[in-house]
């Protein structure tokens, strides 16, 4: 006896299309971003601390790996969301590693000294999940 | 006549025997052998005079019981001190064991900040920039450079100039306290000997 579903391999065909595109669906959203960072610290006093984040034009190589989960705050921009994490993602990124850069002069006993951490532009592979963002460098 | 001639010259060849023969004992007493002394294992040098300054003039040389050496003579040599093996050290980076570094980095607060928060968050910045100075400078070490300028035997100018260059991974923070104005931030890194390449 025929079913009523008529053309069942079809229907299957697109229910499992539709499920595999749920389960990817994270996949599908992610984003890769170059983001780098500098602080300047000038006679134990911050000085300058510049973000730079762009979207990357061309596909980054490399893995993921140390990943750090976000609120996103209900934001899709990247910039809003690192902004409204600042502690945590700038945390993340002592995490990572830091150059560090320190000089230190002392003329007539009087001292002056300056310490510059940067990090690299680095990629990093961002997922942007519905209560949450994925944020991972790669290596 | 004749006879009395012939005693006269026996008389006088007598006499000259007799010459000969004493002039031949005075000679055989002075070439008497010099006694040797036998080779002396302890001798003594008494200087009579009281300084030996003149070691050919006047010295008597005395055996002391000569006793027969079977031993060889040990000739004192320097002093070579020995190299003592290194102590270990706490802070030498062991193939088994981990090496745990802490510090303490300090950071002040800008004076024209918007709100206390804005200060404290700033003045951590510092610190971490400061602790992570602290990191680099233990693990990689600091370079010096030193310069004095001294004119009419005084010091004019000192310049000391320290310079610290490194790449710090995985360092973590342990506490953060903000006390009048100042931030300190106790941070930590471990090391292990697999992170550097060989």
């Amino acid at each position: 006896m025929r079913s009523r579903d008529g053309d069942h391999s079809f229907t299957f065909s697109i229910s499992t299309v539709v499920t595999l595109f749920l389960l990817l669906s994270s996949a599908l959203f992610a984003d890769e971003y170059l983001i780098s960072y500098r602080s300047s610290v000038k006679d134990a006093t911050l000085y300058n601390e510049t973000l730079y984040i762009s979207k990357a034009m061309k596909k980054c190589n490399g893995t993921p790996y140390n990943i750090l989960i976000l609120d996103p705050h209900n934001s899709n921009d990247l910039k809003t969301i690192l902004l409204q994490n600042k502690e945590e993602f700038t945390n993340f990124l002592y995490k990572i590693g830091l150059n560090v850069e320190h000089k230190e002069e002392t003329y007539n006993s009087i001292n002056h000294s300056s310490t510059v951490l940067t990090l690299k532009t680095t990629c990093f592979k961002v997922d942007f999940n519905d209560n949450s963002v994925k944020i991972a460098p790669l290596k | 006549m004749l006879q009395q001639g012939y005693s006269m010259k026996y008389s006088l060849v007598l006499v000259t025997l007799l010459s000969v023969a004493s002039f031949a004992a005075d000679k055989k007493e002075d070439a008497q052998p010099v006694q040797v002394a036998p080779a002396p294992s302890n001798i003594t040098v008494v200087c009579p005079t009281g300084s030996c300054t003149k070691p050919a003039e006047v010295q008597k040389v005395e055996v002391i019981n000569p006793v027969e050496i079977s031993k060889p003579i040990e000739i004192a040599k320097p002093k070579v001190e020995e190299k003592k093996p290194v102590a270990k050290n706490d802070d030498v980076l062991d193939a088994k064991q981990n090496l745990l570094i802490s510090v303490v980095g300090q950071g002040v607060a800008p004076v024209n900040t918007s709100s206390p928060a804005q200060a404290y968050a700033l003045a951590k910045r510092a610190a971490v920039a400061d602790a992570y100075r602290l990191i680099a400078e233990k693990v990689k070490g600091v370079r010096i450079d030193g310069q004095d300028l001294v004119k009419n035997m005084m010091v004019k100018r000192s310049t000391v100039r320290t310079s610290v260059q490194a790449m710090v991974r995985n360092a973590n923070i342990v506490e953060t306290t903000f006390k009048e104005g100042l931030c300190e931030v106790e941070m930590e890194i471990t090391l292990s000997r697999s992170q550097f390449p060989r």
